[in-house]
């Protein structure tokens, strides 16, 4: 007699992944990203990529070669290297930026929706009026004027740790852009988080853990919050190319990565002054930024697809 | 409707005092000052500059004066870099330049963006639509940095009478509106697509074409109207958008409207060019705004009752 086959159910989690590994564009954007993180972040470790500041002053404007992939810029710095720098700059501006407002549009959402009522309307009214202020004139004033604040930190904790102020000062030189664009960026995810606790907020299985004595701190983070990470997921991805648009954009007309931090944007700044003498100079970095931008649209498609099939628009 | 109109009329003031509140404040929080030239002044008379200009006062007065100033006589005081002009001059001479800009733009994005959509929406998952979508994504990952020099170099520097910097002819405007107009037609056409899908899977849409509406019937007969809400709405922040593109369109092609004076002025701290600027910006918006819901109004009548509710 032959055995009874049982067909393994899928979780929720396999389901999603099934539905993404499906997805040709996404999963090529995967791919092209995970070599991207590793090509600016690993890969610089090794001596294979020039210091991007040292000047090969035999290769001025050189085009692409051997030695320099990419050519050099008009200081014989080698293209190649300043491209991938440039990139950490930017991924990291686009990854810290993006979990400032993850966090504060999260935590924004999850209250208003939850508590509900009269607070709720006031806490969504407060985004709608912050939904109307034009976000970059924001971004610009508020990343200035918190400059100086951020420069005494860097000051108190050079002093505090001992540590060298070379080595700490780019980093912190980028803290305001965190700020300022993740403090003014959370305003989607609130709404979106808060539509998806009131669904979740509805469900019996809340009416439940309310009627065992759950505290509201218990309900909400170990009842609601695991139940919205999908949704958070999808929009995150969805809004870190946005967020690094915004980073390049300040680049560009000079208010945003100062020297001698250089992002994708500082440098596609550069190439296109000196666009006419040597257009690889533009070509390179925007190339990079432009791709970079694409597979994050797509990945994050892909998973709105493949995580919340009902939001997928055919 | 009246109700709605002076509900969104109130809510648009309050906008535009928020807006203008966090920004005096900020500004006044920059590092340095206006008068940091290239050489540096002597103690008394960066005092007498300061005294001139109201700058010696708390935070507070100044800032109660300075609507005090408008409120009651329009003045929006001088600009502090650019001596002997007032912030009035300068935003009544840069505000043609980035309408005109900004009409431009938002044209070539409706004229390319709304058919794009359509077209994409009506062979859904055929070749057209995959290539239009592709295209529009394409654009919308070229921020307008990256597409204002290549437009340049490619088509600025070989066909005669466009010109790549400037503003002297009233062809200087086509570049620029042209890069604006590419990066919204991308998303007008998604908008437009995704609108268009919708309507075109409902019932009366299947009873038009059982009935033998033809594809131009079918489209701009029954499906357009409802097809264009989510476009339209878009419209309004895309107007926000407009401005914002124009910080980088007008650095990049050196237009002398409010996006290149607005980022002199953060850099120059001309802190009441700033001000006066930004308080542009915030109405220009708000109105924005109301027009898109109203035209929304005209288009959706269940949001009529919705409205006066």
């Amino acid at each position: 007699m032959a055995k009874p086959t049982y067909t393994q159910g899928n979780s929720l989690s396999k389901d999603a992944w099934l539905r993404l590994s499906r997805n040709r564009a996404a999963m090529t954007s995967l791919g092209f990203l995970l070599l991207m993180v590793f090509a600016c972040f690993i890969l610089p470790l090794f001596p294979i990529i020039d210091n991007p500041n040292s000047t090969d002053l035999n290769n001025i404007a050189a085009p692409c070669s051997w030695e320099h992939p990419f050519g050099t810029d008009q200081l014989g710095r080698d293209l190649l290297a300043r491209v991938l720098y440039g990139g950490r700059i930017s991924l990291l501006v686009g990854l810290v930026a993006t979990v400032v407002a993850l966090i504060i549009g999260l935590v924004y959402g999850l209250i208003s929706g939850y508590i509900g009522g009269r607070t709720d309307a006031l806490m969504m009214r407060t985004v709608d009026v912050l939904f109307a202020l034009p976000f970059i004139v924001l971004v610009i004033v508020f990343s200035l004027s918190i400059e100086e604040p951020s420069r005494n930190l860097t000051a108190a904790i050079v002093e505090l740790t001992g540590w060298r102020r070379e080595s700490v000062a780019p980093i912190l030189g980028l803290v305001p852009l965190f700020i300022a664009i993740g403090a003014l960026g959370w305003l989607t995810l609130a709404r979106i988080v808060r539509t998806q606790t009131l669904e979740i907020k509805a469900q019996e299985y809340i009416m439940a853990a309310q009627s065992l004595g759950l505290g509201h701190l218990n309900i909400l983070f170990r009842h609601i919050a695991p139940n919205l990470l999908g949704t958070v997921v999808v929009y995150t991805t969805l809004a870190v190319p946005g967020i690094m648009l915004t980073e390049s954009t300040l680049s560009f007309i000079g208010l945003g990565v100062k020297a001698p931090n250089s992002s994708w944007g500082t440098l596609i700044k550069e190439g296109a002054d000196r666009m006419e003498v040597s257009p690889e100079l533009l070509i390179f970095p925007a190339a990079f930024f432009c791709l970079t931008l694409l597979a994050l649209n797509f990945l994050g498609d892909g998973l709105r697809d493949a995580i919340d099939p009902r939001a997928a628009k055919d | 409707m009246i109700k709605l109109i002076f509900k969104r009329l109130a809510q648009g003031a309050l906008v535009v005092f928020v807006l203008e509140t966090i920004t005096f404040f900020l500004v006044r929080m920059l590092p340095g000052n206006p008068f940091l030239g290239e050489r540096k002044l002597p103690q008394h008379v960066m005092e007498q500059l300061n005294s001139l200009y109201g700058l010696d006062q708390s935070a507070l007065s100044q800032y109660f004066n300075y609507w005090k100033n408008i409120l009651t006589a329009g003045d929006f005081g001088p600009s502090l870099v650019r001596e002997g002009l007032q912030v009035s001059d300068i935003i009544s001479a840069a505000f043609p330049v980035s309408l005109w800009l900004g009409i431009l733009g938002m044209s070539i994005a409706v004229v390319l963006g709304i058919p794009a959509g359509m077209l994409s929406a009506w062979w859904k998952n055929r070749w057209p639509d995959t290539l239009l979508m592709f295209a529009a994504m394409l654009s919308i990952c070229m921020p307008a940095f990256v597409i204002g020099p290549m437009l340049g170099k490619t088509l600025g520097m070989h066909v005669p009478g466009l010109s790549v910097a400037g503003w002297d002819n009233p062809l200087c405007a086509l570049l620029p509106a042209l890069t604006l107009g590419l990066i919204n037609a991308a998303y007008l056409a998604r908008l437009t697509r995704g609108g268009m899908l919708e309507v075109l899977s409902q019932d009366f849409m299947r009873t038009a074409r059982a009935k033998g509406a033809g594809a131009t019937r079918q489209l701009f007969v029954h499906a357009l109207r409802s097809g264009l809400l989510p476009a339209v709405s878009y419209l309004g922040p895309a107007f926000a958008a407009l401005i914002t593109g124009s910080f980088v369109v007008e650095t990049c092609f050196q237009v002398p409207g409010m996006g290149l004076h607005f980022v002199n002025a953060t850099t120059d701290r001309d802190y009441f060019l700033i001000q006066g600027l930004v308080l542009c910006y915030g109405v220009l918006i708000v109105a924005a705004n109301l027009v898109v819901d109203l035209a929304l109004v005209a288009l959706n009548p269940r949001l009529r009752t919705q409205g006066a509710a």
